[in-house]
């Protein structure tokens, strides 16, 4: 039986599976809900079916050469509210507890993907791409919003000092990255080498140094609306002790997890699975009780600390291998419920009021994405193949970015609508065309292991 | 944020309680076996409970049915993978006839002492009487494993051909049983219900059918080809997640629908090995948590209703002498096992205690709570007498 054959039969099957789920959703839907347990059911219900049907369809779309997680993303999409509403806001509101969970695993994941001797030898390129990308990109986005942002008709009534407040908001966003996207990606093509790793390692630190930018462009923000800003050195100052903490606190989880690898070592993805969601929760908490009780609020970033934790163990103690090869074991799983749930949230209203503002501002972004790529690899003396595709590596958004923007909401009424809309519809594109650029980036690195080389 | 401390300390305790109990104590046998009844974890559950600390409030455990759900499959489906045909034919078949026979006989003499029982109760509504005898009788025909295989390793044994009769008894005899149990889901109570009760059983039993071909579609269509381990277990996750979904939307048992999967998968599916595999490396963690969310919805407000414990425990023990009587009738080599082995049958184990969760959920109310929680004092007891009955019948002392 030749591959084709196979594959061939392998879709047709898939493609059966998905009807035979459609049916029996619909069937269900259609029933009347009256108990607690039956809304229990329905929950599960949904759940169950999105992470079969996104496995599917990431299945179907990558025998067509495209990344599993864009298959993932693309059913939560149809699944979620503005589309098909399997999943009603309610619902997908409710599952943004996943999001936390697999956010903080994806975490652990990124860390331990990240080799130190490797980014010992490409330090060059990862301080050049690091620098280069936050500043090209915050300037080319800042500039074209500033300059041209009234031109659109969704800006057209902004003042002039809102509309330096939004550029400034957008430019910080624009830089932000989706480790959780670079990362699945990375996995699913088992990408190894210099190029991967540098992309891998940029995402990682840019998502770090945005916490830093995002809080200097809220101060300035602050400034611009005449709200107080004499804490803005208070504030640096804060930004820096939690980031601090974050890492010491992954290293403190790190130091654990070894422990329970040396000392127990039975169940370790389920302990990974469960170490992830209390950090999250954990976080959260901490910073709520703080805000109650204390009147001010250290914010730990449980992605920093599973960065943290991950990069430890990988690097620091003895059990790199066996972490790793555990992480693996449960990561689709976490990966399919994580990027169809972000589908799901997916604002597609936003999309369809901003389109042409959101499209020129993903543009803008790429091509400053492009320059800067350009520039820090030949600065650094990377290879002509490796600097040509390097940008389509930096373009996906997801979490962050939409988190940073709701940051902004709550901060600035002013100009909260504006935020939210433009933010979620670019972060709609990137998540797009971002997995899909990427996968193609690799490939045409010559990282990915093919049949031919 | 409550319902998120709530599942970190269960999980917490489960976690923590799993490698404590399993895995670390050295600890003597009775002791042990007073670990292995769960009943630390059941005390714990009660601890976090509206009872004392109230971590796991009403709205927590509310929150925390999905969960459930997926647990009460996930133990169906593991029951379910007992029943590999290949294996029960090496056995002759008046032995798998015997063994159902006892769980069958236990379930019938719970079941009519449990109604005579509720006749002390007239609050209780008639059908509700019948879906409580019907789901006690049927967690009273189960036997558990765990004590039988204990004494088994741990000892130096007599009877051992009687043991293994057993053992081969407790890990059948409960499936009659849990069929039967299925008949409870077809007496719901829908309140706004206007069509008459043979129509309504008539389409519960035609959802039942449907959802089980959908299902079963599905994991043909899934199962077809050879699949990575990470693809199989997020297949098999997401199945189990579905088919909880299912069983619930439509009032049925997320446990039942599920010992059919299991039954499905192990007879008919190429990678029974590797599911049972990722089942099974979790089964200790999803049963203490079972224990635990039990120990939260424990209620007993007066220590009148522990009448219907001591009922329970009564009739039982007649049912699973009974059952033994009849087992030795139908085996031919009968006067090989002693005719008191009906009381190493006492045992009963997790499955009681997944149905019980099962009863809570698919049936709420304030009756539900005290009946699950008299019955759940008594499985703890005859856990607990159960394995001193085993060891007295099976251990061979060292001094003797």
């Amino acid at each position: 039986m030749n591959s084709s054959y196979w594959r061939k039969e392998n879709l047709t099957s898939y493609c059966l599976a998905f009807i035979v789920l459609v049916f029996v959703c619909l069937w269900l839907k259609s029933l009347h809900i009256e108990s607690s347990w039956q809304q229990a059911g329905l929950l599960n219900l949904s759940v169950g079916a999105l992470m079969l049907s996104a496995h599917i369809i990431g299945k179907i779309l990558k025998s067509f050469g495209l990344p599993l997680i864009s298959g993932y993303i693309f059913t939560g999409i149809l699944a979620g509210p503005y589309v098909s509403g399997f999943l009603s806001f309610d619902m997908v509101q409710r599952l943004g507890l996943i999001n936390d969970l697999a956010l903080s695993f994806i975490g652990l994941v990124a860390g331990g993907s990240l080799h130190l001797e490797l980014l010992k030898k490409r330090i060059r390129p990862i301080t050049f791409n690091v620098l280069f990308q936050a500043i090209i990109i915050f300037t080319a986005v800042f500039t074209f919003v500033n300059s041209l942002g009234q031109s659109f008709s969704f800006t057209q009534a902004i003042s002039p000092v809102q509309l330096t407040a939004l550029a400034i908001i957008l430019g910080a966003t624009a830089v932000a990255r989706s480790p959780s996207s670079a990362i699945a990606v990375i996995n699913e093509c088992k990408a190894k080498g210099p190029f991967s790793e540098t992309i891998l390692s940029v995402t990682v630190a840019i998502d770090v140094l945005i916490i830093i930018l995002f809080t200097v462009a809220m101060t300035v923000v602050r400034l611009l609306f005449a709200q107080t800003a004499d804490a803005f050195h208070g504030a640096f100052f804060v930004v820096l002790i939690e980031i601090g903490l974050s890492v010491i606190a992954g290293i403190a989880m790190g130091k654990g997890i070894s422990f329970f690898i040396e000392n127990i070592r039975e169940h370790l993805p389920l302990f990974l699975f469960f170490l992830a969601f209390g950090i999250a929760r954990f976080s959260l908490a901490m910073s709520y009780l703080m805000e109650t009780y204390m009147g001010f609020s250290i914010h730990l970033e449980p992605l920093l600390i599973c960065m943290s934790a991950g990069f430890f163990v990988q690097n620091f103690t003895p059990s790199g291998f066996f972490f790793k090869n555990n992480l693996q074991k449960i990561e689709i799983p976490i990966y399919v419920l994580f990027f169809s749930v972000t589908g799901a949230h997916m604002n597609l209203q936003a999309l369809s009021v901003t389109w042409p503002l959101a499209l020129s501002l993903a543009g803008v972004r790429i091509f400053a994405i492009l320059t800067a790529s350009w520039l820090a690899g030949t600065l650094s003396g990377d290879l002509p193949q490796y600097n040509r595709v390097a940008w389509m590596g930096y373009i996906t958004q997801a979490g962050v970015t939409i988190g940073l923007a709701q940051l902004a909401y709550r901060q600035f009424p002013e100009i909260a609508l504006y935020i939210s809309t433009v933010v979620l519809a670019i972060v709609l594109i990137n998540e797009i065309i971002g997995p899909i650029a990427l996968k193609m980036a690799l490939y045409l690195s010559g990282e990915v292991k093919t049949n031919s080389n | 944020m409550k319902i998120f401390l709530a599942l970190l300390i269960i999980i917490l305790v489960v976690f923590g309680g799993y490698h404590l109990t399993f895995r670390q104590f050295k600890i003597p046998l009775f002791a042990r076996t007073f670990y292995l009844s769960g009943l630390e974890f059941i005390l714990l559950g009660v601890l976090l409970g509206p009872l004392f600390f109230n971590v796991l409030d009403e709205n927590s455990i509310g929150g925390l049915e999905p969960l459930m759900a997926l647990l009460l499959a996930w133990v169906g489906m593991l029951f379910g993978f007992q029943f590999e045909i290949s294996i029960l034919r090496r056995f002759p078949i008046l032995q798998l006839l015997a063994a159902i026979g006892e769980g069958l006989v236990t379930l019938v003499l719970v079941f009519a002492g449990i109604y005579l029982t509720f006749g002390l109760f007239p609050e209780i509504p008639k059908n509700m009487k019948i879906i409580y005898s019907l789901a006690l009788g049927a967690g009273a025909a189960c036997t558990a494993q765990t004590g039988l295989a204990l004494v088994a390793s741990a000892h130096s044994i007599v009877n051992k051909d009687s043991l293994n009769l057993l053992r081969y008894i407790s890990s059948i005899g409960g499936a009659g049983a849990l069929i039967m149990y299925g008949f409870v889901f077809l007496l719901h109570p829908e309140p706004t219900s206007s069509v008459s009760f043979l129509y309504r059983i008539a389409i519960e039993v035609g959802n039942t059918i449907v959802a089980c071909i959908g299902l079963l579609i599905l994991y043909t269509l899934f199962l077809t080809k050879w699949r990575r381990s990470e693809e199989l277990h997020l297949i098999i996750i997401g199945m189990a997640v579905l088919s909880s979904g299912m069983a619930s939307v439509l009032n049925l048992s997320p446990l039942l629908l599920n010992f059919l999967m299991g039954f499905w998968l192990v007879n008919l599916s190429l990678e029974k090995e590797r599911i049972f595999k990722f089942l099974i490396s979790v089964e200790k963690p999803v049963y203490l948590m079972i224990l635990v969310f039990l120990g939260a919805y424990f209620k007993l407000d007066s220590a009148w209703p522990l009448i219907l414990a001591v009922s329970y425990i009564v009739f039982r023990s007649v049912g699973k002498f009974s059952g033994w009587f009849l087992v030795l009738a139908l085996k031919p080599d009968s006067k090989k096992h002693n005719p008191k082995l009906g009381l190493a049958l006492i045992d009963q184990g997790g499955l009681p205690l997944a149905i019980l969760l099962d009863l809570l959920l698919g049936f709420r109310g304030e009756f539900t709570l005290i009946v699950v929680s008299t019955a759940i004092v008594a499985i703890v007891f005859n856990d607990i007498i159960g394995i001193y009955f085993q060891k007295r019948l099976f251990v061979v002392k060292s001094n003797e």
